[in-house]
């Protein structure tokens, strides 16, 4: 029986080295700063689409809420580098502050007058963040679409609270760090390749270790879970410790994407936290292929790429279409353009079993988790 | 807290009940849907807005009274809902997580839509003068709107009951509900009664839109800022209509009571923090459905 | 990654850096940057800005451009989204190279693309009121900053209504700062503040808030709600029977577009304070009115403050550019930089500007001008009830003097340290 290509592990590993060192290579060939800082953004949307693939491909959890890990941690890296340009003897209070008639630097801002230790907890608060609410809500055994608007409730609830706490976060016009992350006394120029390397290592590390993840033992246990919880319990699993540790994950990671994403563009509000963003990550994994984490990222580039670039000829109607295609990809591919590569593959190799049994998960999971 | 007078805490306990009618309105028609049919639709906010629409057009364009602009936003969007479900939902009744999303595109789909015919300007519906007062009793009072909305909800709902709890087809919803396989053998057309409960839940929108569109202003995003509450409403209430009724007048009292005592936004915080420890601790909801779904 | 880094040094420090700088050339157009959302929430304000500059352009070229160089706008749709702004004002200005990018409505948006414009030393055109207290060396506004806006409006309410105040504003900066200074014009008018509060950005629900002020009682209300949530408190203030005649809304916001929306029957009787508004009496404006009513972009049916600020702008700059021609004599010489420089003073007269004389100050970069208060009448006009004697100065620290002063070259705090880029 020949197999389908897209479910051979050497092959998908093959694709993932050849798509890394394509995007590595990109400085390479384009030295404009506009398109670098641009594509840099774009590796920042994958890390968010890589990291919805973990969680809702992966691990059947819905989250509409991902803009918390990245929002937090956006907001960690802005006060970074905010205090990078404040003076603690001369000048310790970042300007905003003193318009809201602070005096003096509120505590929770203190430790961010380190760089290390505020990049630190930008990573660590919203990380500690889902494993506190994620063991609340899957050991109460939420699940399925509940979980979507639990995640839904506590986004909106993070939005407001940043909005209202306008003394120490400036509300709604949010915080822009005037002078880009100086590190080891080095300042990141965010159009330079530097900058792009930086969110492409990360892009890289992230999307192998996620894999690996997805193919090791807890992995498996995670898609089976998806699959089916309930039998995943009978077989004496805490289901709600691996749904949490998979939500976890899936936050840092979005975590992650927020200290490069303020890295890039010096600033951050809470539109990063609205609805509307964390919605459209779901649609990035959704066209691109949930189950596939290199489709998902791949979704993202082609929609935020469509978005700047198609975006402008069709003004009004480019939503519209967007709209539209997501419709279309929900009702007749679920697996997103990475399904439509498996079919492809698959009609290639010889005829297999003739249904749709490719429908359970990315090949790197069939071998155990199928057979 | 030291004692207030009560005055104002009586008076935020009047206006909670408006607030209360205002969310219950809202989440009636992804009441039903979702009690009934499971699916969440995102698209709810949608079905507001053009229910709004509707009745601004009609208005505008052949004067239609606002008292008839009601229903006729109630049969454009139950027209609009039944397109969909038949044209998207049907096919995805087994996939919950999946007609989330593809509600989604649907709603992106249909506030573009709206931008395209009606531009992104502001337009507002007028109502007869006598609704433009307020009505006063001693210290306490209430505008006149809002006690419409009040008496219209109240209408809206017992219709509701009365449908699903007093009629035919109300008994072949309850039996699709609690088992379809079984209703089927009983010779109960489920995909039917999805199909009308899918209409009546958009219609039930509509209506609330072109309530809304009074209140406040007919936006092509307008629908953003009531979905949220309505969600909230249902997953709270657990998605029976006694649930949602409970529900709204919690959570109406609760955010009317909170603003009193400090503000609105801190208490729009306040309230959504409180849901997300509620559903911790009653994950199904204050009544939930029973039945057993798939 | 880093290996390659290393070895390729010239990667690692880009020497291309000078070379992305605006740059005009003799004899091809002057490219500017429209950068206002036509899609999304903040299109209702922002399309009619995009629509106004595109007029003030023509008008311009039309007129013989600047020094014999047209200009040539790239219109850029933000779609209301913060992330868009920013991306696309790295566009502008490194991709297009456009020598100044008028934009924005929203301090958020302002605050979002106000990095790039700073560390590529551009020029952003703020056409529109903001609550000042930021110094930066690479904007010019052409709006009312909080210290013009309510000065004279306060004192005329205390005066013609009574002493005691409710302030009604949205959720976020620029309603809490103009407050902080209607409270210093309202202690100095000997008025009373009974209650204040913020509603969040885009809430349609004011019976909270209306609750609160009928049991504070106070004469008037001093209202800085923005966008939709206006539109929903004008009509509940009515619907929840608050009559106009005993406690109208003072407001910062609420003009011909805003009435138009609601309904005038709502606005009615109603006052806000603005530099212009479309019934201002005086030649110039009744050709501005009626020639932009008329031309292509005229479709929405009115003029408003807002959009009067932003054709205002195009002719600072015109005179900015030309102020800066005069100097080096070649307009290849010419950086953004050098046009904020010599901004400062520069002036646009009752023959052009719609509101009547204008300039720009030389030390912080906003806008000496007139505000007038106006009051809505059946028909959504306004009729003007009020004008300044004179222009008021702007000052964007006019509440933080221990903060120091804005100048041209960065902010002065008292023990005369300067700092730039104060944001």
């Amino acid at each position: 029986m020949t197999r389908n290509l897209y479910h051979d592990k050497r092959a998908q590993w093959l694709l993932y080295g050849a798509v890394f060192l394509a995007l590595a290579a990109v400085p390479l060939f384009v030295s404009d700063g506009f398109l670098l800082n641009q594509f840099a953004t774009y590796g920042v949307y994958g890390l968010l689409a890589l990291s919805i693939s973990l969680g809702w491909g992966f691990g059947g959890i819905l989250n509409l809420g991902q803009g918390i890990a990245f929002g937090l941690a956006a907001y960690g890296m802005a006060m970074t580098m905010q205090m990078q340009s404040q003076d603690p003897d001369s000048n310790p209070i970042p300007p905003f502050m003193l318009n809201n008639s602070l005096d003096h630097l509120p505590a929770f801002w203190e430790p961010f007058w380190s760089t290390g230790g505020g990049i630190l907890l930008a990573l660590v608060i919203p990380t500690l963040f889902y494993v506190v609410f994620g063991s609340l809500m899957f050991r109460a055994r939420v699940s399925g679409p509940f979980i979507a608007i639990m995640t839904l409730a506590m986004l909106s609830a993070w939005y407001t609270l940043i909005l209202d706490m306008q003394p120490y976060t400036n509300g709604a016009n949010g915080l822009s760090p005037p002078s880009p992350l100086t590190v080891f006394s080095t300042q990141i120029d965010p159009y330079s390749p530097t900058a792009y390397w930086i969110v492409c290592g990360l892009l890289i590390l992230a999307t192998a270790g996620t894999k690996l993840l997805t193919q090791s033992k807890f992995g498996l246990v995670v898609q089976a879970l998806r699959g089916d919880p309930e039998r995943v319990r009978f077989l004496g699993y805490n289901v709600a410790v691996y749904e949490t540790v998979i939500y976890a994950i899936s936050g840092f990671i979005a975590a992650l994407a927020g200290c490069a994403w303020v890295m890039l563009v010096q600033y951050v509000s809470p539109a990063q936290l609205d609805t509307n963003f964390s919605i459209t990550m779901v649609i990035w994994a959704g066209i691109g292929g949930r189950l596939s984490l290199i489709g998902s990222i791949l979704g993202a580039f082609l929609i935020q790429g469509g978005q700047s670039y198609l975006g402008d000829q069709f003004l009004n109607t480019w939503l519209l279409l967007l709209g539209a295609f997501f419709i279309v990809v929900v009702r007749v591919m679920p697996k997103g353009l990475a399904g439509l590569l498996e079919l492809a593959l698959g009609a290639l190799a010889r005829p297999r079993r003739g249904d749709g049994t490719g429908a359970r998960a990315d090949g790197a999971a069939l071998p155990a988790a199928g057979e | 807290m030291h004692l207030l007078d009560a005055v104002p805490l009586i008076n935020a306990l009047i206006l909670g009940l408006s607030i209360a009618s205002i969310w219950l309105i809202a989440a009636l028609g992804l009441t039903i849907i979702y009690g009934t049919v499971g699916v969440i639709n995102m698209a709810h906010g949608e079905f507001i807005m053009v229910g709004a629409y509707t009745s601004y057009a009609l208005q505008s364009s052949i004067g239609l009274p606002f008292l008839l602009c009601l229903p006729a936003s109630f049969a454009v969007v139950a027209l609009v809902g039944l397109v969909i479900e038949r044209g998207l939902i049907r096919y995805l009744y087994n996939r919950p997580l999946d007609t989330l999303l593809a509600t989604w595109g649907v709603s992106l789909v249909l506030m573009q839509g709206v931008r395209l015919i009606f531009g992104s300007d502001p337009k507002y519906i007028a109502v007869p003068q006598i609704f433009q007062d307020n009505l006063a009793f001693g210290p306490f009072g209430l505008s006149v709107f809002r006690l419409v909305v009040i008496a219209i909800t109240a209408a809206v709902v017992a219709a509701t009951a009365w449908l699903f709890y007093r009629t035919r087809f109300g008994m072949q919803v309850r039996a699709v509900m609690q088992n379809k396989e079984m209703a089927a053998s009983f010779g109960i057309d489920a995909d039917r009664v999805y199909m009308i409960t899918f209409a009546i839940g958009a219609g039930l929108a509509g209506l609330a839109g072109s309530l809304f569109g009074v209140l406040a202003i007919v936006l092509p995003t307008m629908g953003t800022a009531y979905v949220v509450q309505a969600f909230l409403v249902v997953v709270v209430g657990g998605g029976s209509l006694v649930g949602s009724v409970a529900a709204a007048g919690l959570t109406g009292e609760l955010q009317s009571v909170f603003a009193l005592f400090s503000n609105d936004t801190f208490a729009r915080f306040l309230l959504y923090v409180l849901i997300v420890v509620f559903l911790r601790f009653r994950p199904r909801g204050l009544f939930a459905v029973a039945k057993a779904r798939r | 990654m880093a290996a390659a880094a290393v070895a390729a040094p010239h990667l690692w420090l880009p020497t291309t850096r000078e070379a992305w700088g605006a740059t005009l050339k003799k004899g091809e157009p002057i490219k500017v940057g429209l950068l206002f959302s036509l899609t999304g929430q903040l299109a209702v304000p922002e399309e009619d800005s995009t629509l106004v500059m595109q007029y003030a352009i023509d008008e311009i070229n039309k007129n013989g451009g600047i020094a014999g160089h047209q200009i040539q706008p790239v219109i850029i749709d933000a779609k209301s989204d913060f992330n868009v702004y920013s991306e696309k004002a790295k566009e502008l200005i490194l991709r297009e190279k456009v020598i100044a990018i008028f934009g924005c409505y929203t301090s958020a948006s302002r605050k979002a693309i106000l990095p790039v414009v700073m560390s590529q030393n551009s020029l952003l055109y703020y056409p529109t009121c903001y609550e000042g207290a930021e110094c930066t060396q690479n904007t010019i506004c052409t709006g009312p900053l909080a210290n013009q806006h309510s000065k004279d409006l306060i004192p005329y309410m205390v005066k013609n209504f009574g002493k005691k105040v409710f302030f009604v504003g949205s959720n976020y900066v620029w309603p809490k700062e103009s407050n902080k200074n209607a409270k210093i014009w309202l202690q100095n008018a000997g008025g009373e503040l009974v209650g204040e509060e913020y509603i969040p950005l885009g809430s349609s629900e004011f019976g909270p808030v209306l609750g609160k002020i009928r049991d504070t009682k106070p004469n008037f209300i001093f209202s800085t709600v923005v966008g939709a949530s206006d539109i929903a408190f004008h009509k509940q203030f009515k619907q929840e029977g608050f009559k106009v005649d005993a406690m109208p809304i003072a407001s910062l916001t609420t003009g011909e577009i805003e009435t138009k929306a609601m309904g005038a029957e709502f606005g009615a009787g109603h006052f806000l304070s603005a530099p212009y508004f479309q019934s201002l009496d005086n030649p110039t404006n009744h050709k501005f009115v009626e020639s932009f009513l008329k031309s292509k972009y005229g479709k929405n049916g009115s003029t408003h403050y807002n959009m009067e600020e932003t054709y205002l702008s195009a002719y600072v700059f015109k005179a900015g550019l030309e102020a800066a021609l005069n100097k080096t004599g070649n307009i290849e010489e010419v950086t953004s930089r050098m046009i904020r420089d010599v901004s400062g003073g520069v002036k646009v007269d009752d023959s052009i500007s719609p509101e009547g004389l204008i300039w720009i100050d030389s030390d912080n970069f906003n806008t000496w001008l007139k505000p007038k208060i106006g009051q809505c009448q059946a028909d959504g006009s306004f009729k003007i009830v009020a004008e300044a004697k004179e222009q008021v100065a702007p000052d964007p620290y006019s509440i933080y003097p221990n903060l120091g002063k804005c100048t041209a070259t960065g902010l002065v705090a008292p023990d005369g340290k300067a700092r730039k880029n104060v944001i």
